[in-house]
């Protein structure tokens, strides 16, 4: 059944497929416009570079007026992602505006990768090494990056997990 | 019930007459459908889904939309376009409707003047139980 959420959500995915951002791509599931996958390439000249980091977006039927709840799937090491793949990003919380659409939500998830926020860590040893010992950050980052394209072999088990999500 | 169309005579065209934009490609930034089309709740265009002005901030939307977010506490009242208290322009919509709207923005006046610790307090617990 058609509801104003929906029918949002469907703008968004034209807006995606017309005039997506660069590095970011995402589509509903066939069955649930209300769930998306996404994946965002880590940002050139950055240590998530050419990272396929994937994310499940769950929306209710309060979107736009809430925001979506974001997570990441794949492994991040990142100070602004807890351990659950939850995301610590104040556009998604107290600062949403119904103006915003899964293209820009993606890409401020984008741009918070080399720019995290660390006064409000999430992974408080991803803020830390960022801080003090960067190039130990930079080889834990990395290593999540190789791990993001071994996922990418293991089409069937992401499948696997997209069923239990929901 | 199918209805063939044998012959139709186009006779006049309307559109929303908003200042200062050039009105063909605005959209809503809420819902994302033209101004001249109707919010996701409405089935006709026109009077019946009036577009509200921005007063201070130059930021329009549907009538409907905007009440929606305002309706939210966490909208704190703010434009969503630039998160400046937001403020209407009266005239494009009936008496009824302002009311409705105006009682929304003066609802958030009340909850900003009654301290924005307290408010902020609410909001980050809310907040808090989102993310869980």
């Amino acid at each position: 059944m058609s509801t104003p959420a929906k029918r949002r959500l469907m703008r968004d995915f034209k807006r995606m497929q017309q005039d997506a951002p660069s590095g970011v791509s995402a589509s509903p599931l066939p069955d649930n416009v209300m769930s998306w996958n996404a994946v965002i390439i880590g940002p050139a000249d950055t240590p998530f570079e050419d990272g396929t980091f994937r994310l499940i977006l769950q929306f209710d039927e309060q979107y736009p007026n809430k925001p979506p709840t974001v997570k990441f799937i794949s492994e991040m090491f990142h100070p602004n992602v807890y351990a659950s793949g939850e995301l610590c990003l104040d556009i998604l919380q107290n600062r949403w505006s119904p103006t915003y659409d899964v293209s820009s939500i993606l890409t401020s998830i984008q741009s918070l990768l080399n720019d995290p926020n660390i006064l409000s860590p999430a992974n408080v040893e991803a803020a830390n090494l960022y801080k003090d010992h960067r190039s130990q950050y930079v080889k834990r980052v990395r290593e999540t990056v190789e791990n993001s394209w071994n996922e990418d072999d293991l089409d069937d088990d992401l499948d696997d997990d997209d069923i239990d999500e929901d | 019930m199918k209805v063939e169309i044998v012959e139709w005579h186009a006779f006049s065209t309307w559109h929303w007459d908003i200042p200062g934009t050039g009105y063909e490609d605005e959209l809503c930034g809420i819902c994302r459908v033209s101004f001249d089309g109707t919010c996701p709740n409405c089935k006709y265009p026109g009077d019946g889904c009036p577009i509200v002005l921005g007063l201070g901030c130059s930021h329009n939307f549907h009538l409907h939309c905007i009440m929606k977010w305002l309706e939210q506490d966490t909208s704190k009242g703010l434009c969503p376009m630039c998160r400046q208290i937001f403020l209407f322009k009266e005239g494009t919509f009936g008496a009824e409707d302002g009311k409705k709207l105006q009682r929304l923005v003066d609802g958030h006046k009340a909850t900003r003047e009654r301290g924005p610790n307290e408010s902020d307090q609410e909001f980050e617990a809310f907040d808090g139980q989102q993310v869980e």
